[in-house]
């Protein structure tokens, strides 16, 4: 039996009708187009009126198809079908032909753009007779979530989706959770210390329940689909048995090595081999350092077991810790396998390293420091207690001058976008330094001082009207020592003049990077990241969250640059997607997806095993499939598409030449149906 | 060097690690060959080498037929030898599942085949086993490899069409081109899909335009150049001009060459982020 399709041609208020002849795209496709049985328009499809117009139809008429010419399917397909469904109408009967972005919207002539009209509806006619009913796909979710990266985002994320009531398991790659915020001394806009708001967070994360932590861990691999994945963890080996240890300190009090550069104090602090990165450490059980622990490098040069090695057993020696010592110089590396139904990604940035101008001193310049640097040196439990000295002399510096903007909106550094956190946090860095050295002056360069968001302005104003920062527009060309001071060439655009500084100290605001393994981490995860190496959200605007393999979300700055505040708002709303996610027991999948021809035998697929379609799928949703003989020789192997992975993008079908992969909704059939219409009319 | 042959493929048989040799036979007069497909030691003899085996015996190791017979040693001059690198990428054969019995050629044919004069692999770059002198494989620059286009790429495009145009006229569908192509090896090519019906299967213009150029992509980034379509068509289409263009673009835009190197990932399928963007516009 034929199908009856209705054509609702939309008008879009004009934004169509003024360059579309709707009436006559509605008349042609009622009186030539063979299916149709009735054509009609209407000023507004998607409106409430609209839908019910598209409902009562289909009722009155016994529509069996329906084609809405209207806006870009990305819009209103999903509006359109669930009107549809309304009447019983399978969704996959109702297509849309874009007549807006494709004809009104960028003809300007009203005669051709009607008959481009006339022949996309055509085409969409021609597609929705060969339109097949789909059912959803149902897929079971697992009820757990992976979150990587235990800085704020990864730690807001976790203790959202574990109050919901769902197993967590967070995957810190350093030895404690906290990441950057940890280091920060005070934060904008209210000053109030960083680690006091955040360590009570760490501890909830270490006692909740519903929470399982890996720190030293790093995701070796993902596998799976929506709601189903597998994910093997690497715990790297500690040395240290985590369950045994109690973080009494002996071993790290009596390490000999004491000189090794402290990460979490950017290097300007020391540590030993043995060590909690920071005192709040969770957990609060050390690591050997194994690149600088005397034992280990006893042993890479002797080429011995590391227990073997005598050199120095100290910490193991002073554990007190019976009958089994929690020192285990054997540990080995450990595969933790776990099934999980979503995945949060927080997994961060990194500061610009200051050695990349070599105009500032290519990182040579002891007193030069990072913006990270300045809030180890503010923060009390820095390596100076949070007193401001210099890194050089550990003098005061009483003039001291910020340089916004290194590496950030600079496309000659890699980095042409702005990192928005800057001018905030150097306006809090002339704070903590003016409260802390009163008779001292802060100097700014800014190219434009950017502070929207809630008391930011404000706050900005207070560093300049009420703590006397001079801020001055313009660049810093040049910075070179004279004698202890740091002489800053720079330029004021407002006055027009050339201004040179002698210094104290240099604190540049440099760029947030993408972490260096960003790039691995988004193959592993198969998401996508921009030239920036940051991770793509799925729309810019009404999809924020989300990545482009579904049921993994994104939080925090791996996305792109973010304060706290933002950080935190938007890990909660991957947290909501992860809750909202694993609320079902099953998903239902788009049934949009592609599949490899099955004959009888002896052909049993017109597949010849080529891979090409294997190659090109970017979400590894293509399997291979041995089909076997009953005696369990192989007969030939051919390709399968896993359903629960699919996307239906038609990568696939396009590559593959001898046309035995079909995309649903989208077949050979239809295609060769929509253009053949073309070619005859 | 016929004999080190006949004694090698002797040697393979009688060991079973083959269970047959393909090679070439001699044809119904001198300055022909022919494909023989040798299962018993004492049959060696039939196998022969000369300047006339200008044939692609790649294509054996497709056919349902062949492969009936068993684990395969096939004879490949350094040409051939690029196909069974692209079948084995593809996974049509697995390397363990060929023997490869190379020979060193200083051109075939008479006169001399047109691929022969863009040869720069005279010793096969992959083999188990080589007979004959090793020849020393002189690297050909990029245009020299190219220069049966010369002529070709002169031509307008309007040019380029019209010539087109009246050599498909000619073709009679008979798909000897495919046929013969080691590797057109689908089950069921695209021309015998008649749900929808892509390719119109009768010999009319518009159904030789689509078939011919169908064809042509299908091996786009793959081809290595055998000529065996060529050789075989009885229109005297000049096929590989077109497999040859494709074939250059190819390497200019991917610095790909089909077969060259066993470890080089497919360019058809493999995304370079290096890759020459600039055809986006």
């Amino acid at each position: 039996m034929g199908k009856k399709i209705g054509v609702f041609v939309c008008h879009c208020g004009t934004n169509i009708s003024a360059t579309v002849d709707v009436e006559k795209v509605a008349e042609e496709a009622k009186k030539k187009y063979p299916g149709v049985s009735y054509a009609t328009t209407y000023k507004y499809m998607c409106s409430d009126p609209g839908q019910k117009l598209l409902r009562d139809k289909i009722a009155e008429e016994g529509l069996t198809g329906v084609v809405v010419a209207a806006c870009s399917p990305k819009m209103h397909e999903r509006t359109f079908r669930n009107a549809a469904v309304k009447t019983g109408l399978n969704p996959y009967q109702v297509e849309v032909s874009n007549i807006r972005e494709q004809c009104s919207w960028v003809h300007q002539d009203k005669a051709q753009g009607t008959e481009k009209s006339i022949d996309l509806v055509r085409m969409m006619t021609e597609k929705t007779r060969k339109d097949r009913s789909l059912e959803a796909i149902k897929v079971p979710v697992t009820k757990r979530a992976l979150v990587i990266g235990g800085g704020i985002a990864g730690i807001q994320a976790a203790l959202d989706i574990a109050d919901g009531g769902n197993e967590v398991i967070l995957v810190e790659k350093d030895a404690s959770i906290g990441g950057h915020m940890a280091q920060l001394s005070e934060t904008f806009p209210t000053l109030d210390c960083s680690q006091c708001i955040l360590t009570p967070r760490m501890v909830e994360v270490a006692q909740h329940d519903n929470i399982t932590l890996y720190t030293w861990s790093e995701v070796e691999s993902v596998g799976g689909y929506i709601g189903n994945f597998n994910v093997k963890i690497r715990k790297k080996a500690r040395a240290v048995d985590l369950d045994l240890c109690t973080g009494c300190s002996s071993c790290w009090q009596v390490c000999p090595s004491k000189k090794i550069k402290s990460e979490f104090d950017t290097g300007l602090g020391n540590r030993t081999a043995i060590y909690i990165p920071f005192p709040q450490a969770i957990p609060s059980k050390p690591v050997i350092d194994k690149e600088h622990c005397l034992l280990y490098r006893d042993a890479r040069k002797k080429n011995i077991p590391p227990e073997e090695s005598k050199v120095c057993r100290k910490c193991y020696d002073v554990c007190p810790i019976a009958p089994v010592k929690a020192i285990d110089y054997a540990q080995e590396d450990e595969i933790v396998e776990v099934k999980v139904g979503a995945i949060v990604v927080a997994t961060g940035y990194k500061e610009l390293p200051n050695n990349v101008y070599g105009e500032y001193g290519k990182g040579k310049y002891k007193d030069v420091i990072t913006g990270l640097q300045f809030e180890r040196l503010a923060s009390a439990s820095g390596p100076t207690e949070g007193e401001i000295r210099r890194p050089s002399d550990g003098k005061e510096p009483e003039i001291i001058v910020f340089i916004q903007c290194v590496g950030s909106r600079d496309p000659a550094k890699g980095c042409s976008y702005c990192s928005k956190t800057c001018c905030m946090y150097t306006a809090k860095h002339t704070m903590l330094y003016k409260h802390k050295v009163h008779h001292g002056h802060a100097f700014v360069f800014y190219i434009d001082i950017r502070c929207g968001g809630k008391n930011y302005e404000e706050f900005s104003l207070r560093a300049i009207e009420e703590e006397g920062a001079t801020y001055l527009r313009g660049r810093v060309s040049r910075i070179y020592k004279k004698g202890e001071k740091l002489v800053v060439l720079g330029a004021d655009t407002l006055t027009g003049s050339q201004v040179e500084i002698e210094a104290d100290m240099v604190v540049l605001a440099s760029a947030m990077k993408a972490q260096d393994d960003a790039d691995v981490v988004a193959r592993t995860l198969s998401i996508q990241y921009d030239k920036d190496r940051f991770f793509s959200e799925l729309h810019p605007k009404l999809r924020p969250v989300e990545s482009s393999n579904a049921g993994i979300f994104l939080a925090g700055a791996c996305q792109g640059p973010k304060d706290i505040p933002e950080t935190v708002a938007q890990a909660s709303g991957a947290a909501a997607k992860v809750m909202a996610l694993l609320s079902s027991d099953q998903l239902e999948r788009e049934p949009v997806i592609a599949k490899v021809d099955r004959l009888p035998p002896p052909v049993f697929s017109t597949c010849i095993g080529c891979f090409y379609c294997q190659r090109v799928c970017p979400y590894g949703a293509i399997e291979q499939e041995e089909i076997k003989a009953r005696d369990g020789s192989v007969i030939k192997t051919v390709a399968r598409v896993n359903e629960g992975l699919c996307q239906g993008c038609g990568l696939c079908a396009a590559t593959c030449r001898s046309k035995s992969v079909e995309l649903a909704g989208f077949t050979d059939e239809q295609v060769f149906a929509e253009i053949n219409s073309v070619e005859f009319n | 060097m016929i004999e080190a042959l006949r004694k090698k493929a002797e040697e393979l048989l009688r060991s079973n690690t083959v269970n047959v040799v393909f090679g070439y036979g001699e044809g119904s007069t001198p300055e022909r060959t022919r494909p023989v497909f040798i299962t018993k030691p004492e049959d060696v003899n039939k196998l022969t080498w000369n300047q006339y085996c200008v044939y692609n015996l790649t294509t054996y190791l497709k056919r349902q037929e062949t492969r009936k017979l068993g684990k395969p040693a096939i004879i490949v001059k350094g040409c051939d030898a690029k196909t069974v690198i692209v079948l084995i990428k593809e996974s049509q054969i697995k390397r363990e599942d060929v023997y490869i019995l190379g020979v060193t050629c200083q051109g075939v044919g008479e006169p001399l085949a047109v691929k022969c004069k863009a040869c720069d692999v005279h010793t096969p770059r992959i083999y188990d086993d080589l007979v004959g002198e090793k020849v020393e494989n002189k690297e050909l620059s990029f245009d020299e490899r190219y220069a049966e286009l010369d002529e070709y790429e002169k031509m307008s495009e309007k040019g380029k069409w019209e010539f087109w145009q009246k050599q498909f006229e000619k073709c009679i569908k008979c798909y000897a081109c495919s046929n013969i192509c080691p590797l057109c090896f689908c089950d069921r090519c695209i021309v015998e899909k008649n749900q929808p019906q892509w390719i119109d299967p009768s010999a009319h213009a518009r159904g030789n335009l689509s078939w011919n150029v169908t064809r042509a992509y299908h091996l786009a980034g793959r081809c290595i150049n055998c000529e065996e379509c060529q050789r075989v068509c009885p229109a005297d289409i000049p096929l590989n001009l077109l497999n040859k263009k494709l074939a250059k673009e190819a390497e200019k835009n991917f610095n790909y060459r089909p077969g060259y190197n066993i470890d080089d990932e497919l360019a058809m399928s493999t995304y370079n982020a290096k890759d020459n963007q600039d055809f986006v516009k």
